[in-house]
């Protein structure tokens, strides 16, 4: 039985939270949250206890595993007091804000002996997997050039900090780093990066960056990273190889669209897509992280994988305000 | 010149696939004779004579002797040079397949030459003609996106086989193929110049002296920055010879252009394969007609010279911030 805190009580707080009430091994004990209507709603929906600040979380509470959900420029220090008070932890993506800390994260988190988990969600989408089995099985022959494209409206959420470059890394960071990372799980790693985006712009609502990679095997991947999208969420992926090519659409893989009337002249009509799968995504990747600390196993995406999809994001950053390309290698 | 007049028209070399596209065109324009054929290849020149029905002329220059009003240009793209010359010699108007040469100095040399002889010279960028990019443009120019800020574009096709892997005759593979369309859609939605070049490019997918693959990044004059993918990635067993894509983004929203979109999916026992059927309109049918109505009413060409000197120079400096690993300047 793991017991289990979620440190931020937003949007993919809730996620993780559903998730593991699925779990018969697995305890959701407290929820810390800088709000503190935030944290007693989350608390009282869960039956879990709730605090405002980590020390009144780690003096309060007996737990075994901390679970990080709070704006990205805030997992350093979380993870800091987390791994120096024993906890095994998992951290949204992406790990840190700079490469930097996530180089500090990886040190801190294996010299205290606690597992880092970079939750790299992605990995468990079925689709990713069952593209990244075909490729290995060769579907395709040796793949030579990739292209992925993840689109969605700027995202506007609780204080939308996504919204401040200094927080959130801006679309080349924080959304795009679920294809760096599915990138480097199919292709190995990484030799140069070329971006080219709106990083250092200011136009409300709007973020877009197109990334090329480089990597070691020669492969070149192009990611679009879209938050200009009026509306609506899409992925798309293609792979080119020797013997063939696969492509994938989100808008053209949904099995159900549902379409109501109108209620009256005013309003408008939507049609709406659904992908379901019986299992989230999000049920997937905790699910195997609780099931690693159960039986003392090392994750299949470690804090080293974290650290690398960072390394990417930072490296689009620096090629987008430098107007060059970054060597990793 | 009356609205009555009769064009005259030879195509030069059948080289090019597309020549077999504008021939058709050809015969389906009323103000148009379609008058003969003449090609490096002897027998190639006559057997497209006679499957067109119109003269193969034993050379060129007895083809440009004639009474011809303008030529189609569909050479292998180090031979457009040579041939849109002979024909401006001779006073001929041209319509030089893209990309308008295999190096810069020779697409320059094209444009002088043809604007000394004072004839008309159109490069063929078909793509300009379609009814979605048109409306695009429209859109684009009149503000409906807002701001442009950037632009992703695709011509990916299937591997064309043949003089097009030969770099003595192509000038380089898939980037000097593919990236020209792009570059002057881009340009007529920005109405700017690219000023900085980054690209990957490599021949991993066929591992030959030419390459097939290329990612091209352009910051465009306005700080519009955009990518072209001008690889031969479409397998062989692709239902349909490739694409043209343009996805636009602007403050205001963001647009998408399948070019060639307005297709019948086929499932056919009978080949064992799925394919495309194309139904949209006929891009090249377009271009054709606009070519001929500036020579016959002695207007300005709707694709110049000097936009597939431009369209050109991005292929050709792709290439050398490839081999660089650097960002080029064409400014600096």
């Amino acid at each position: 039985m793991q017991r289990v805190a979620i440190v931020g009580a937003g949007r993919i707080g809730v996620v993780h939270a559903e998730a593991y009430a699925q779990m018969s091994n697995v305890e959701l004990v407290a929820v810390c949250d800088i709000k503190a209507a935030a944290a007693e709603e989350f608390a009282a929906k869960y039956s879990a206890k709730a605090f405002t600040t980590m020390k009144a979380l780690l003096s309060g509470v007996e737990f075994d595993v901390i679970d990080i959900c709070t704006p990205t420029h805030t997992h350093i220090d979380y993870i800091k007091q987390a791994a120096a008070a024993g906890k095994q932890i998992c951290c949204e993506k992406p790990l840190t804000r700079t490469t930097g800390q996530a180089m500090e994260a990886v040190r801190i988190c294996e010299e205290a002996g606690v597992t880092l988990f970079p939750a790299q969600v992605l990995r468990w989408f079925p689709e990713f997997k069952k593209m990244r089995e075909l490729i290995l099985d060769g579907a395709i022959g040796k793949p030579v050039v990739v292209r992925t494209s993840r689109g969605c409206a700027y995202p506007s959420r609780v204080d939308n900090w996504f919204a401040d470059v200094k927080n959130s890394g801006g679309v080349a960071l924080d959304m795009i780093i679920h294809d760096y990372d599915w990138l480097r799980w199919c292709f190995g790693k990484v030799r140069r990066v070329y971006a080219r985006g709106l990083y250092e712009s200011n136009f409300p609502l709007t973020d877009y960056a197109l990334v090329t990679l480089r990597f070691e095997s020669g492969l070149i991947a192009h990611v679009e990273g879209n938050w200009a999208r009026p509306s609506g969420f899409l992925t798309t992926v293609e792979v080119a190889g020797t013997e063939g090519l696969l492509s994938y659409s989100s808008a053209e893989t949904a099995p159900l669209t549902i379409e109501l009337k109108a209620k009256d002249e005013q309003s408008i009509s939507v049609a709406v897509p659904e992908s379901p799968v019986s299992r989230s995504p999000y049920y997937l990747e905790l699910k195997h992280f609780i099931d690693c600390l159960e039986e003392g196993r090392r994750p299949d995406v470690t804090a080293e994988d974290g650290l690398e999809a960072v390394r990417i994001g930072e490296a689009a950053i620096r090629s987008i305000t430098t107007d060059r390309p970054v060597a990793l290698a | 010149m009356s609205d009555n007049k009769v064009v005259k028209i030879g195509i030069m070399s059948f080289a090019h696939m597309h020549a077999h596209a504008y021939a058709s065109c050809l015969k389906k324009i009323p103000a148009v004779e379609f008058v003969g054929i003449a090609d490096d290849d002897q027998a190639r020149a006559e057997e497209m004579a006679e499957l067109y029905g119109v003269k193969a002329f034993a050379t060129y220059e007895e083809m440009l002797a004639s009474d011809i009003d303008a030529v189609i240009v569909a050479s292998e793209n180090a031979n457009h040079r040579r041939h849109v010359v002979m024909a401006a010699q001779s006073e001929k108007h041209a319509l030089c397949e893209k990309p308008l040469a295999s190096t810069k100095q020779d697409a320059e040399a094209i444009v002088e030459v043809c604007k000394r002889s004072g004839v008309k010279l159109m490069t063929a960028f078909p793509c300009r003609f379609h009814p979605a990019f048109k409306r695009l443009k429209e859109s684009v120019l009149e503000g409906r996106l807002g701001k442009l800020l950037a632009m992703k574009g695709t011509n990916q096709g299937q591997c064309p086989g043949g003089w097009f892997l030969d770099k003595n005759l192509s000038g380089g593979g898939a980037v000097i193929d593919h990236t020209v369309h792009l570059v002057d859609l881009m340009r007529v939605l920005t109405k700017a110049e690219p000023a900085r070049i980054y690209a990957e490019i490599d021949n991993r997918m066929f591992g030959g002296d030419y390459d097939d693959t290329g990612i091209i990044s352009i910051d465009f004059t306005n700080n519009v920055f955009a990518t072209i993918d001008s690889s031969w990635s479409r397998p062989k067993s692709y239902p349909f010879w490739g694409n043209v894509n343009l996805e636009v983004i602007g403050t205001q929203g963001v647009a998408k252009m399948e070019m060639f979109a307005q297709k019948i999916d086929v499932f056919s026992d009978r080949t064992g394969k799925h394919t495309y059927e194309y139904w949209g309109d006929d891009i090249n049918q377009a271009m054709i007609e606009s070519f001929v109505d500036s020579i016959a009413h002695d207007k300005p060409v709707e694709v110049t010279g000097e936009d597939g000197v431009k369209a050109l120079e991005v292929a050709v400096v792709a290439y050398e911030s490839a081999s660089r690993r650097e960002v080029i300047d064409l400014y600096a």
